[in-house]
């Protein structure tokens, strides 16, 4: 792990905002460290959403802030390496205390990465999570010079523990939330929470693999398989340091083109997270 | 506020388009989503699929909900001492809710009812209702 841990380093993702058009719209920069070893694409995605969380705390001045969300569909264009620069751009739909709902999206170079169309953010009392002033006087700093980058360490792998596996068709395994990780004196300082980024990004190597298994689609031995997008995104309740969590993916083959993955989450037998993943059915290559 | 008043014919007009956008909003089939079932005690939703929900129906009919206010919106003209007192519903307040959730069957109405469970009581005509307000309402400021 980097040193760089802490406060506004372990798991935030905005460098700097570039643009800023108050409760409207914001674009910004993040530079993914060169140190760290992958960027998977739900931290691109986190990063969107920061950018939009940071636009929707301002119009509400720090009254409330995103804490947990939905996403109606995201669509994963082409992945990210460390070392290069995410621009980030979003486009807030509405804003209240109540909920942000945005639209954002994220390039390299000009090429897009990822798109996030239709986010919803419950807003909560900001100050159960962070204090209000860090956050204000952060936001200052990011429209202003930026912060330095470099900051985030990467995020160890977390252990998933298989307990039931249909080869190509189903997975159930188990998730210990750590009691302790670097990422939870970020997110957030008062009120340490799961973030719903890094159970997607454990939920989609399930799938991941599924999809390997499952043979419809020729993927050879390169990479594990990526989805090209990801609809009904949806956190139910927050997730805390500590606590286990069932996973399961299962596949479905529609034969529209895509094979689909169901996933969910759930602890204590309730369901905390719900997500669909489509991955593209590539016909088998000539021999 | 004065409760605006909404005819079946009304909510029938919207209701086939509606479940289907509850429908996706929870994840499960329209057919699952039947007019009188409680979201929360049937079909399983929590407070963020009610946002979810609002939130497409919105878009879907092109009209502004209210995003959280719908026990607010309940209350009426009543104010908030008289509708409520420590988080238990008043006998004033139930009368009101009775109304305002006409299409709520009497039973499923307990007494003490706490402001807090009123949300078990909403079904997906109570999410027609506020669609059909919401045009009522968007008609007359045009």
């Amino acid at each position: 792990m980097s040193p760089a841990n802490g406060h506004f380093a372990a798991y935030s993702f905005v460098d700097r905002i570039v643009a800023f058009d108050v409760g409207t719209s914001a674009r910004g920069t993040y530079a993914i460290p060169a140190h760290v070893e992958a960027f998977s694409a739900a931290l691109v995605a986190e990063a969107v959403g920061q950018l939009a969380a940071w636009v929707a705390m301002d119009a509400i001045d720090f009254r409330g802030r995103p804490v947990a969300a939905l996403a109606t569909e995201t669509r994963f264009l082409s992945s990210v390496a460390p070392g290069q620069t995410l621009d980030l751009a979003v486009d807030i739909l509405a804003c209240d205390d109540e909920a942000v709902a945005y639209n954002g999206r994220a390039s390299v170079d000009g090429v897009p990465v990822i798109e996030l169309v239709d986010c919803l953010g419950p807003m909560l009392p900001v100050a159960e999570f962070d204090a209000p002033d860090a956050l204000r006087a952060r936001l200052a700093l990011l429209r202003g010079e930026g912060a330095a980058p470099g900051r985030f360490g990467g995020v160890d792998a977390l252990r998933v523990d298989v307990a039931h596996h249909v080869p190509g068709t189903l997975l159930r395994a188990t998730l210990d939330v750590p009691a302790d990780a670097p990422f939870f004196s970020d997110h957030f300082p008062r009120r340490p929470v799961f973030p719903a980024t890094l159970l997607l990004d454990t939920q989609m190597r399930l799938a991941s693999a599924l999809v390997r298994e499952a043979g419809v689609a020729v993927y050879g031995t390169g990479p594990a398989p990526s989805p090209s997008r990801a609809t009904h995104v949806k956190m139910r309740s927050f997730i805390g340091p500590s606590q286990r969590l069932a996973l399961e993916a299962g596949l479905a083959f529609p034969g529209d083109g895509v094979v689909r993955a169901m996933l969910s989450a759930k602890t204590d037998d309730r369901l905390v997270a719900t997500a669909r993943l489509e991955f593209p059915a590539r016909p088998a290559a000539p021999r | 506020m004065a409760e605006i008043p909404v005819t079946q014919d009304e909510i029938m007009a919207v209701y086939p388009k509606a479940a289907e956008t509850m429908a996706d909003a929870l994840g499960c089939d329209v057919e699952d989503i039947k007019p009188d079932v409680s979201l929360i005690e049937g079909l399983d939703a929590e407070s963020i699929d009610f946002l979810d929900m609002v939130f497409r129906l919105e878009r879907a009919f092109k009209v502004k909900i209210p995003r959280g206010k719908i026990v607010e919106n309940a209350r009426g003209d009543l104010p908030e001492a008289e509708f409520e007192q420590g988080g238990v519903v008043t006998e004033k307040g139930l009368v009101q809710l009775r109304e305002y959730l006409s299409e709520v069957a009497p039973e499923r109405f307990k007494t003490p009812m706490k402001v807090a469970d009123i949300p078990r009581l909403f079904t997906p005509t109570t999410f027609c209702k506020l669609v059909v307000r919401a045009q009522k309402e968007a008609a007359a400021a045009a």
